[in-house]
């Protein structure tokens, strides 16, 4: 499914607006700072395509809002809503309603509980042994996902972090389409 | 006694519904990622989906930056006879 042309659309506007703001806040460029401007007015057009409805898009909002400078940046491309998505605790953190499954990610491990592990695995069928390995790698890629997603360390729960990395993802498809048909556009 | 039996029961069949409710949610991500979208009907495991899902986001972010640098230089661009920098410029800035 390929993202929706109105959250294209959305992005393009915002991602315009950021530019002229940038470009008019200063004028001779290097080329490093021209690349870092138009990064972030593209980061900051995404987020707020999702107006805050999303715990990816507030983290961004939050995070650029650090620096002074880009904070003027969101306050203009936010409008009305920027005074209330840079407050941290608004969205964050985030959990579902629906019930925190006990097959939990954050588990942390100690050394006991990996020796007990690896005395489990040597002595268990081996489809339980393929079932704990399974389990395993989930849950080290669900922790690679938390840092890749912005916020991801917020998310509490399984279904909310999936539910984030699919909207999040669909986002960066639109960034990718907008700004390659640009680049391309000769 | 039974109260104990239909606590279980209560208990097997909510963690069912989150369960299906986590199978649907992977099958949703299987499906944005090119690299497994054609598999449809043979099962992935959710760890790969998991894994090719952090690959492709580290992909697009990669992406952003490399087109956010020819973009850069596109604007910098001052050759006379450069008409997508003209386009380019005029549009963005």
């Amino acid at each position: 499914m390929p993202p929706p042309s109105s959250l294209k659309q959305e992005f393009l506007k915002k991602w315009m607006m950021g530019l002229h703001i940038c470009s008019s806040s200063k004028k001779n460029m290097s080329i490093l700072e021209r690349k870092k401007a138009i990064k972030l007015s593209a980061d900051i057009a995404l987020a707020s395509a999702r107006n805050g409805t999303t715990c990816w898009s507030q983290a961004i909002i939050v995070n650029a809002s650090q620096d002074d400078q880009d904070k003027i940046l969101v306050q203009h491309v936010l409008g009305r809503e920027s005074e209330r998505l840079m407050k941290k605790g608004s969205v964050l953190p985030l959990t579902s309603n629906k019930r925190i499954r006990s097959r939990k990610i954050l588990r942390r491990s100690c050394g006991s509980i990996r020796r007990r592990a690896r005395k489990t695995i040597a002595t268990s069928p081996p489809k339980v042994v393929a079932i704990s390995i399974a389990k395993k790698l989930i849950r080290k890629r669900t922790q690679l996902l938390k840092r890749l997603v912005p916020g991801g360390k917020f998310i509490m729960d399984e279904i909310s972090l999936i539910e984030e990395t699919l909207d999040y993802i669909i986002s960066l498809q639109a960034q990718v389409d907008v700004m390659r048909s640009l680049a391309n556009a000769s | 006694m039974s109260s104990r039996r239909s606590r279980s029961n209560q208990q097997s069949s909510t963690s069912r519904i989150t369960d299906d409710q986590i199978a649907d949610l992977i099958s949703k991500l299987q499906q944005l990622i090119p690299e497994l979208r054609g598999r449809r009907f043979n099962k992935v495991s959710a760890s790969k989906v998991l894994q090719e899902t952090c690959n492709y986001i580290r992909n697009l972010h990669r992406e952003v930056d490399d087109l956010s640098d020819r973009l850069s230089e596109l604007l910098a661009s001052t050759e006379a006879d450069s008409e997508q920098a003209a386009i380019i410029r005029s549009l963005l800035m």
